[in-house]
């Protein structure tokens, strides 16, 4: 009887300490995985903004102290950055407008309306989500260059714009590759939230006498708003991201068409090495307007990726 | 109310109802159907990737059977294996195969642990559990471009974090690009850290489509956190699994940018070369358009042969 | 107007077949009911009136005019769904709007007087100016009947409207729907699985079965004159008692029960083996043991049983009874007692099976082979004010 009156507020204490360190424990985890993930952008913020002896002399996270703070290296990065800002929105935009719209109005009538075989065709854009760029670049770069070259057909054009040069017209066929290959990925995207939608709605629409073209306007545009922006958001960062296309389709990062993407890898080295001070600021630069959207939006960014993996 | 007997409007009773009817109605019937009055919406967007994906496809292996290269124009003439031959027996094509197969398997198992063991760490009454998550998909929404510059900076022999990390513990610093054996390690390590959030995401919603009840009754049955984990939770996260599986083998085959952003060139470290670098090296650096075509070719059956078990996979469970 | 002909309408999804060979007349102005469990087709049926679903084979016609080729928005019909299918992004004007824009030849203001009629009609006036949203179960259904009472069509089509309803609003809205049926005088085809609901509402039922039509008649022929052992068994609640069993010299014998069979029954079996008895249970008479015979031997038709379970309803009570004996495997029967008539499990009680009201159905084939005598016409009347 005493044996078991006098453990049991010690069995108690130890199940409190237990549970401590078990919270400990928990959030220990959490805040050093916080570390894993945000020290090398930490880092290089710091970086962009100390001197060069101060990155010499330094921790490479050690904020910048005193004489070691500068924002040269952001403003030159900035300036060397500012035209390919333009060239990367003037493509990402237009591109993805499109691509949302284009692929809404697929994933209706792949989901909305049925009829037999469309498994099939959906399947076709399915497998384009997968596709390995590479399998597609030399056509794409014979297609552009030799087979249709709209850059050189419209380079008097874009010529003729202010603000513009005539290298600026590569911007349209890289727009347009942006649109069809990214018609897979936000059709799948659209595709799962019109799944969800009631079937009932449509039919009862049919049973009013809307046409095919009056649902979709009237009932599943105005109901996929929220999808709009979710997909929006997704396929601007990838589009904006990209590399790939506009190191095929643009070539040289001297290029004056070229966005951020193909700049970037370029700024800050010399002979002599990589400039890191340049280098991170650029890196700071590049990858601002997505942390931006990204920050803004992050509920819209992780719904867009586990709707992509079904 | 009408009775039935009056005067029929049509002819329509009995057996001659098996009206002929003729192709006027059906081609009509065919008109109006939801196939046809669809078509404007899935049709367009369908042709133009159709002609982007599978007419790219279909081409580049075509080009790949030719002996295409420099700047004359292809020749369909002698169409022929030659190219696939030439890869095969290089050293170079094979070596980027087994990096890639490498890079694969270790990037994606890698992330999925990490992934597995974030999730449930975040799904165990974690404060700010939302933010945490935020912060930890962070790199998830950087370009590769941008990750590779500063991986490029912590991995830095001179003053790079790592390198702080390595001396502070009195070793000598390491080149860790620099050295052929650790620069696939290095570079998986980074790809890692980018996208194991994403399979944080993946496993998340699936913990969260698991009912808490199973927790309490494994919790009233006396099982231990981990052992309920194993034994109860994580055997039900298979399809998770699976389809982040899928798509981190994608990003992994995506790491042509980040591997050629790293050092701003088609060369990527020693010991990194993969299909697609080699791909893009041999068709965009040296004009052997056939060869990268080639090269393109077999990277596209690595992906299929990934994904087109898992759409089958999807089709059976009519979850496509 | 209005009138429905399906004529050996089929639909095959790939190799399962949902609907099959059914022949159908609607009168006009009919409230036809198609009942059945689910996945027995009935809302196939239905979709393949609307127009929803393209028949595979046979004909559907309304008002006389050929149908299988033609859209929804060109047969004059309105639908009510089960889950009402509101646009939850627009306003309950809006979606009763919606419909009309299509309709040829009104201008914008006598929309809005036709819907202001309607709303008021359904008093749902207060409401047009909320989103679906915002509304009860009720309000919501009381919309979608709006949105198809509006465009006043020559049919009306309705699954399962009430299914998401509360018991009490459910037998609530029966009666207004009926009432408004009658008022609009337009052929309703409405399905539900709800026998009871077919029971109350339609002038006509058609019960379906895997697809097939088992039979078609008013509620009260259903019932009283079942074709089959499907349709005895699905109508009426609780289930027609069904005893499985042998004829051996005009005599059924089944588990634990033996019953003579009068000429009558003894016709309609002839040689047939296996046989089926159905007897509804507000047909078995159930008095305790001890007040019905007291000590003498139960008559031909009686059987002393043991209640097994008693539900007691208040007005009615439900009665559960086995055979008396060791083995536990017979064929339970169930009877239905006036409510001040109270037994409890365990009594011992005297059953009594009037040989005129027992059904008999094909062991094999399920087919009926005779019902149970109906008197003259007021007898039958006093039935259904029961």
């Amino acid at each position: 009887m005493s044996q078991s009156t006098s453990r049991s507020p010690i069995d108690v204490e130890s199940l409190v300490e237990n549970f401590n360190y078990r919270r400990v424990g928990k959030y220990a985890l959490v805040v050093l995985f916080l570390g894993f993930f945000l020290v090398p952008l930490e880092t290089g913020i710091m970086t962009a903004l100390k001197t060069n002896s101060a990155i010499a002399r330094s921790l490479p996270f050690a904020p910048p102290a005193g004489e070691g703070f500068t924002l040269t290296n952001l403003e030159y990065a900035f300036s060397q950055l500012t035209n390919s800002f333009v060239n990367s929105l003037l493509m990402a935009v237009p591109a993805t407008l499109l691509n949302v719209l284009l692929a809404s109005m697929a994933a209706y009538g792949l989901t909305m309306v049925s009829w037999r075989g469309q498994i099939a065709v959906f399947a076709l854009f399915l497998v384009g989500v997968f596709v390995p760029y590479q399998a597609v670049l030399v056509p794409l770069s014979q297609f552009w260059n030799n087979m249709f070259p709209l850059a050189r057909m419209l380079e008097p054009l874009f010529a003729a714009i202010p603000f513009l040069q005539g290298g600026h017209s590569r911007l349209v066929p890289l727009t347009i590759t942006h649109v069809a290959y990214g018609i897979p990925i936000c059709t799948v995207l659209f595709r799962s939230y019109y799944k969800s939608l009631p079937n009932s709605l449509v039919e009862a629409a049919k049973i009013d006498g809307a046409s095919i073209t009056k649902i979709y306007r009237r009932i599943v545009l105005p109901l996929s708003l929220p999808m709009f922006g979710v997909v929006f958001i997704y396929q601007f960062t990838q589009i904006y991201n990209e590399f790939l296309f506009s190191f095929t389709l643009i070539t040289g990062s001297n290029h004056p068409a070229a966005p951020v993407t193909l700049i970037l890898p370029a700024i800050g080295s010399s002979t002599e090495g990589i400039d890191f001070g340049i280098r991170m600021s650029a890196a700071f630069l590049a990858a601002l307007p997505t942390i931006i959207l990204y920050v803004a939006f992050a509920e819209q960014f992780a719904k867009g990726l586990r709707t992509e993996s079904g | 109310m009408a009775t039935r007997d009056t005067t029929e409007p049509t002819n329509q009773s009995g057996v001659s109802t098996d009206e002929v009817v003729d192709w006027k109605t059906k081609l009509r019937y065919f008109l109006n159907s939801d196939f046809v009055r669809s078509s404007p919406y899935w049709g367009i967007p369908f042709i133009l990737m159709g002609i982007a994906v599978y007419g790219g496809i279909g081409y580049n292996i075509v080009i790949s059977f030719t002996d295409y290269s420099g700047l004359q124009p292809p020749s369909f003439s002698g169409l022929d294996l030659e190219m696939y031959r030439t890869a095969l027996a290089s050293g170079a094509f094979r070596e980027a195969a087994v990096n890639n197969f490498v890079l694969l398997v270790s990037f994606t198992v890698i992330s999925l642990i990490l992934g597995l063991f974030l999730a449930i760490l975040l799904d165990h009454g974690i404060r700010y559990k939302n933010k945490v998550q935020t912060i930890y998909l962070l790199p998830m929404a950087l370009s590769f471009v941008v990750t590779a510059q500063l991986w490029l900076w912590m991995f830095n022999p001179d003053s790079g974090v790592l390198t702080v990390i390595v001396t502070t513990f009195g070793f000598d610093p390491i080149d860790w690009l620099g050295n052929p054996r650790l620069a696939l390690p290095a570079v998986i390590f980074a790809l890692v850290w980018q996208f194991s959030g994403y399979a944080m995401v993946v496993y998340l919603a699936g913990l969260q489509s698991i009912p808490d009840d199973q927790f309490e009754a494994a919790k009233v049955d006396g099982a231990s956190t981990i052992r309920t984990y194993l034994r109860i939770i994580v055997p039900q996260l298979k399809e998770s699994s699976v389809s982040a599986a899928v798509v981190l083998m994608v990003f992994a085959l995506k790491a042509f940018t980040f591997l050629y952003s790293l050092v701003g060139q088609y060369r990527p470290p020693n010991g990194t070369d993969i299909l697609a670098t080699l791909m893009v090296r041999q068709a965009f650096k040296f004009g052997k358009w056939a060869y990268g075509a080639a090269i393109a070719t077999m990277l596209l059956l690595l992906a299929l042969s990934v994904i087109a078990p898992y759409l089958a996979y999807q089709y059976r469970q009519g979850s496509l | 107007m209005g009138r429905i002909q399906l004529d050996h309408l089929t639909k095959r999804f790939g190799e399962t077949v949902a609907v099959e060979d059914v022949t159908l007349d609607t009168e006009d102005g009919e409230f036809l009911i198609l009942v059945g469990p689910s996945g027995c087709g009935k809302s196939t049926t239905l979709r393949m009136i609307a127009g929803l679903e393209r028949p595979t084979d046979g004909n559907l016609y309304i008002d006389g005019d050929h149908m299988n080729y033609r859209v929804p928005q060109n047969r004059d019909i309105a639908m009510v769904f089960q889950d009402y299918a509101l646009y939850p992004h627009m306003t309950v004007r809006e979606n009763i709007r919606f419909g009309l824009e299509e309709e040829a030849g009104y201008t914008a203001a006598e929309m809005d007087e036709q819907v202001e009629a309607t709303a008021a009609d359904l008093g749902i006036v207060d409401l047009l100016d909320r989103k679906p949203g915002e509304l009860s179960g009720g309000q919501q259904q009381r919309v979608a009947l709006g949105r198809a009472i509006v465009r006043d069509p020559e049919v009306f089509l309705m699954d399962e409207p009430l299914a998401n309803l509360d018991a009490k609003l459910r037998s609530q809205m029966r009666t207004e729907l009926q009432q408004l049926q009658a008022d609009l005088d337009v052929t309703t085809v409405y399905v539900t699985h709800n026998q009871t609901e077919a029971m109350t509402m339609g002038d006509r039922l058609a019960v379906l079965n895997d697809g097939r039509l088992q039979q078609v008649g008013e509620p009260l022929t259903l019932y009283h004159e079942p074709a089959n052992q499907f349709v005895a068994g699905f109508i009426g609640e609780p289930m027609m008692n069904f005893l499985h069993g042998h004829a051996d010299d005009e005599t059924f014998t089944g588990s634990g029960l033996e019953y003579p069979l009068d000429d009558r029954l003894a016709d309609a079996v002839g040689d047939t083996d296996e046989l089926v008895l159905g007897v509804r249970p507000e047909a078995i008479d159930v008095r305790r043991a001890d007040e019905a015979t007291g000590e003498r031997e139960p008559g031909p038709h009686e059987f002393r049983m043991q209640v097994a379970v008693s539900e007691t309803h208040g007005d009615q009570n439900v009665v559960s009874m086995t055979v008396d004996d060791e083995e536990t495997d017979h064929d339970a029967l169930r009877a239905v007692t006036d409510g001040m008539h109270v037994v409890t499990q365990g009594d011992s009680v005297v059953v009594t099976i009037d040989p005129e009201t027992v059904h008999v159905f094909d062991g094999e084939t399920g087919e009926t082979l005779c019902n149970r005598l109906l008197e003259t016409d007021p007898e039958l009347a006093a039935v259904s004010s029961n």
